[in-house]
């Protein structure tokens, strides 16, 4: 019972990231949605590896481990292009650009 | 069985309301501060399906640096522009039906097949318990992350590494300062960080060391440590600098150094890559390992390329 | 030996970008021009290995799977592990100069460099789902980072919706790596061939793994992000973004389907995935044909040729195998050297709109010849790689008598050869433009990167019998005649 409880949270948690991630358009807060993804991820990673009935699987444990670190690198590098972004840009949402604009890039 | 039940249903619905009000709710900051409860509700979580080891990296991790992270960038962006502050963040209304709609079939889906999945008899995990033993380690996950699976936490290194270098290579040229130096700061604080800090350094040392046997090991101690980095820098006791130190720079790849090189000894002495020599090796790895996990995550949250203390 | 140089493809470069970032300067640009060359000469011994042996592999940690991981080279992927080689130190002696003269990027640039080029050969070696994603992270990362490196505000926007779709891709790949590991007990791709049945939950773990998968390759109607990020990046940076970075991932989704999934019954989303295909060609193509900036021309470029890789699906076969391997070969290849063409003529000129390109023969004529032999390629015309790719493929759907999809690849040939006659027109005439004033010299080097590149493109069309024996171990999930 309890598994089946968690892995209902876990469903319904990556479910509502995406539902964040696809509506929200302030890029905070689609992070924030992506957190949330992995959380539901990191979360049925563990419930179906036997967390409710004794300790877990090992390996899915040290992928929740490994995934977390992940996901606060890929945050953290998110955020340093978001303050980026908007002091180039003023916005913190993302825009189709015109086409035309300057490439830029010949580095 | 009835009362731990209420817990969990509790612990269920709590984690999923969070995670509505986080991507729904009117206020940006609101969210925030909502995402890190939700990272503690997380780490609960954690601890009820068996998982110590997932709960403390998740409370320092997962809810404390990244909220932390989050935060700092919430301040920046008002400080950048403080009129915008009040805009409406969530989309367009008329496609939150059919994305609702959609989203919950994901759902439904995804729960569905997870519950139809037999319980697995003979797993990787059920040969990594068994094979423990050789490895001088009694807590599984450190056997799996440092021995089993060793190569994943190397090229994880490689991600935290990245993470420090991408936010270095979009930088703005001028250091920003994230601590309050110039402002005065109530009595208390200094002696309150001499008692505080030292006791960072002693609890990452405690998990570092625990790992073996008890939950703790690199990862966490790791993140104990960059938030007593965190901690300094708040206070302006550490302040950015516009270049990475040569000390500093060692620091950020002495994990990936160590282990590699030791791996790359092992190779060439006929043995497999990445294949440790005794139960010391994994601690001298952890150890590396937890520095140069610390220092990244204290130089994101600083949002500096470098740190060095005040008045040098 | 050949086990050593297979472990040393990933960890010179990772080591090499921890001393390029600990040294930094002059000695990080050193570090990485002697660790690229070096990449060519560790192939070597892998290649003899491989083709006398089949395959090579090394259990890390001298634990076996499904315990441990394995890195394994086959004979597909040494042939993508040589791409990373070749295109990697071309690529890398363009950067070397045209980075010269940008201090402040080059700092970071080395390092950024030097473990996207160790994730890639980490993609092409990994043979475990899990180490997948995270060889996987470190190529999407470093991969953005190198976009991002471009600064502006267009680069930077491109990079932030790259960033955000990866993590979007990593996250649902990750989810059916989960999924899958709890059915099979194992992440090894190829072990868990043996459990893997077509019930409902292994076919959701498996869509899973594959949106997310095509969504890193940008295969439509995946694809927005791709234009803009392969666009503004830096020169070496689109080079190795549009001929590797998509291709690995591809590649991870041709060894989950022909390998774990070799027993499995996948026709209808074969289908499926033939018609995203078909769409990337036609929208790929004609968007390409109405560019006004070469750059982006040669972008949506790579999303039409990307299209052709996903003819492997509903052409199923034997004979698609082969024409698929080439297909990725060429136009990387091809691709590179369009890049790094492109680069310098945007340096060259100031500007890489194709109206203000006129006169280019004189002014820059081996950068013109690059783009115009790497063109023979991508419009797959003999004697070029990129034709004996299409050939093939043409020769698979002619045998199966798949007219709708030899339709769309024959469009999408004559569509290639537009939109590369359109670019080379503009260049060709003789309207004089005035003088601009963001120009920059390109070093000879830099120009003859780009030649090499679309040489190689055009050779590889002739030497085809060694790759094709190299290509001799093929996917189990592949019959003759299916």
């Amino acid at each position: 019972m309890q598994a089946e409880i968690y892995v209902a949270a876990s469903a319904a948690v990556f479910g509502t990231g995406v539902y964040g991630l696809i509506l929200a358009r302030h890029i905070l807060r689609k992070l924030l949605a992506l957190n949330l993804m992995g959380g539901g991820v990191f979360l049925l990673l563990i419930t179906l590896g036997g967390g409710a009935d004794g300790p877990p699987d090992p390996i899915p444990q040290a992928m929740v481990l490994t995934g977390i670190v992940i996901a606060v690198s890929a945050t953290a590098f998110a955020l340093a292009m978001l303050v980026r972004l908007y002091q180039e840009t003023g916005r913190a949402t993302l825009e189709l650009e015109d086409d035309d604009q300057e490439g830029g890039g010949d580095g | 069985m009835g009362i731990s039940l209420v817990i969990d249903v509790l612990l269920a619905l709590g984690l999923v309301g969070l995670a509505l009000q986080v991507v729904a709710g009117p206020s940006l900051f609101r969210s925030i501060v909502l995402f890190v409860v939700f990272g503690l509700v997380m780490a609960l979580a954690w601890a009820r399906l068996h998982a110590p080891d997932l709960a403390m990296a998740e409370a320092a991790i997962g809810a404390g640096i990244t909220g932390a992270l989050l935060l700092m960038t919430y301040r920046r962006l008002v400080e950048l522009n403080p009129e915008k502050r009040g805009e409406t963040y969530l989309g367009s209304r008329w496609l939150a039906a059919p994305v609702g709609v959609l989203t919950g079939v994901l759902v439904g889906l995804i729960g569905w097949a997870a519950l139809q999945l037999p319980p697995g008899d003979t797993t990787a995990g059920t040969l990594a318990r068994d094979a423990l033993d050789e490895t001088g380690v009694s807590n599984p996950v450190t056997g799996v992350l440092l021995v089993f699976r060793g190569y994943d936490t190397l090229l994880e290194m490689g991600v935290l590494l990245l993470a420090f270098l991408g936010a270095r290579a979009v930088a703005s040229g001028r250091a920003h300062s994230p601590g309050t130096s110039e402002v005065s700061e109530p009595a208390l604080v200094g002696a309150l960080l001499s008692l505080v800090v030292p006791l960072t350094i002693l609890v990452g040392i405690y998990l570092l060391r625990a790992g073996g046997h008890a939950p703790g090991g690199a990862f966490q101690a790791g993140a104990v440590l960059a938030a007593g980095g965190v901690l300094l820098s708040l206070t302006g006791r550490l302040v950015p600098t516009d270049h990475t130190p040569l000390v500093q720079r060692l620091v950020l790849v002495l994990g990936l150094l160590v282990f590699s090189g030791m791996g790359l000894f092992m190779l060439f002495a006929g043995s497999a890559m990445l294949s440790l020599p005794g139960t010391w090796a994994i601690y001298l790895v952890e150890t590396a390992l937890m520095i140069s996990i610390a220092l990244p995550l204290a130089l994101l949250f600083a949002q500096a390329p470098g740190l060095k203390g005040r008045g040098h | 030996m050949a086990e050593q140089a297979m472990i040393l493809l990933v960890f010179l470069p990772l080591l090499a970008a921890c001393l390029a970032f600990v040294l930094a300067g002059t000695p990080a640009r050193v570090i990485a021009g002697i660790t690229m060359a070096a990449l060519p000469a560790l192939m070597l011994p892998i290649t003899v290995d491989v083709i006398d042996q089949g395959e090579i592999a090394h259990s890390l940690g001298g634990h076996a799977a499904p315990l441990g991981i394995r890195l394994v080279a086959d004979g597909s992927g040494a042939l993508m592990l040589w791409l990373v080689a070749i295109i990697g130190s071309l690529a890398s002696l363009h950067a070397w100069f045209s980075f010269r003269d940008q201090p402040d990027a080059e700092g970071t640039f080395w390092p950024l460099w030097l473990i996207l080029i160790a994730g890639l050969n980490g993609m092409f070696l990994s043979c475990d789902l899990f180490n997948l994603y995270v060889a996987m992270e470190l190529v999407t990362l470093s991969a953005v980072a190198l976009v991002a490196l471009a600064g502006g505000p267009v680069a930077l926007s491109a990079a932030m919706r790259y960033l955000l779709l990866a993590m979007l891709a990593s996250l649902a790949y990750l989810l059916g790596v989960v999924l899958i590991y709890n059915a099979t007990g194992t992440m090894d791709f190829r072990l868990l061939a043996a459990d893997l049945e077509a019930t409902p939950e292994v076919i959701i773990s498996l869509v899973l793994i594959t949106v997310g998968l095509l969504l890193k390759t940008a295969i439509f109607p995946l694809h927005v992000w791709l234009p803009r990020a392969h666009a503004s990046a830096p020169g070496p940076v689109s080079a190795v973004l549009s001929a590797l970075v998509v291709k690995a991932s591809l590649f991870v989704l041709y060894r989950i389907w022909f390998w774990s999934g070799a027993e499995l019954d996948l026709a209808p989303a074969e289908w499926v995935l033939g018609l995203a295909g078909a769409g990337a060609i036609i929208y790929g193509s004609l968007a390409a044909l109405v560019q006004s900036r070469l750059k982006l021309l040669v972008a949506y470029s790579t999303v039409a040729q990307l299209g052709y890789l996903m003819m492997i699906f509903p052409l199923a076969s034997l004979l698609a195998w082969p024409a698929a391997n080439y297909q990725i070969m060429a136009h990387a290849l091809a691709k590179a050297a369009l890049f790094l063409a492109a680069a310098n003529i945007l340096r060259g000129q100031g500007t890489d709109r194709l109206q203000e390109l006129g006169g280019l023969d004189r002014r820059q004529p081996i950068d013109l010849f690059a783009f115009g032999i790497a063109g023979v390629s991508i419009m797959g015309l003999p004697p070029s790689g990129g034709f004996l790719a299409k050939w093939m493929f043409l020769e698979t759907a002619w045998a199966q008598a798949a007219w709708g999809w030899l339709a769309v690849m024959v469009i999408g040939s004559l569509l290639a050869a537009a939109y590369i006659f359109r670019a080379l027109a503009g260049m060709l005439t003789s309207r004089q433009t005035e003088f601009q004033a963001r120009i920059r010299p390109v070093h000879r080097a830099m120009s003859l990167s780009a030649l090499a590149l679309a040489l190689l493109a055009l050779a590889s069309g002739f030497a085809s019998s060694p790759i094709l024996e190299l290509l001799g171990l093929e996917p189990p999930g592949l019959s003759v005649d299916s």
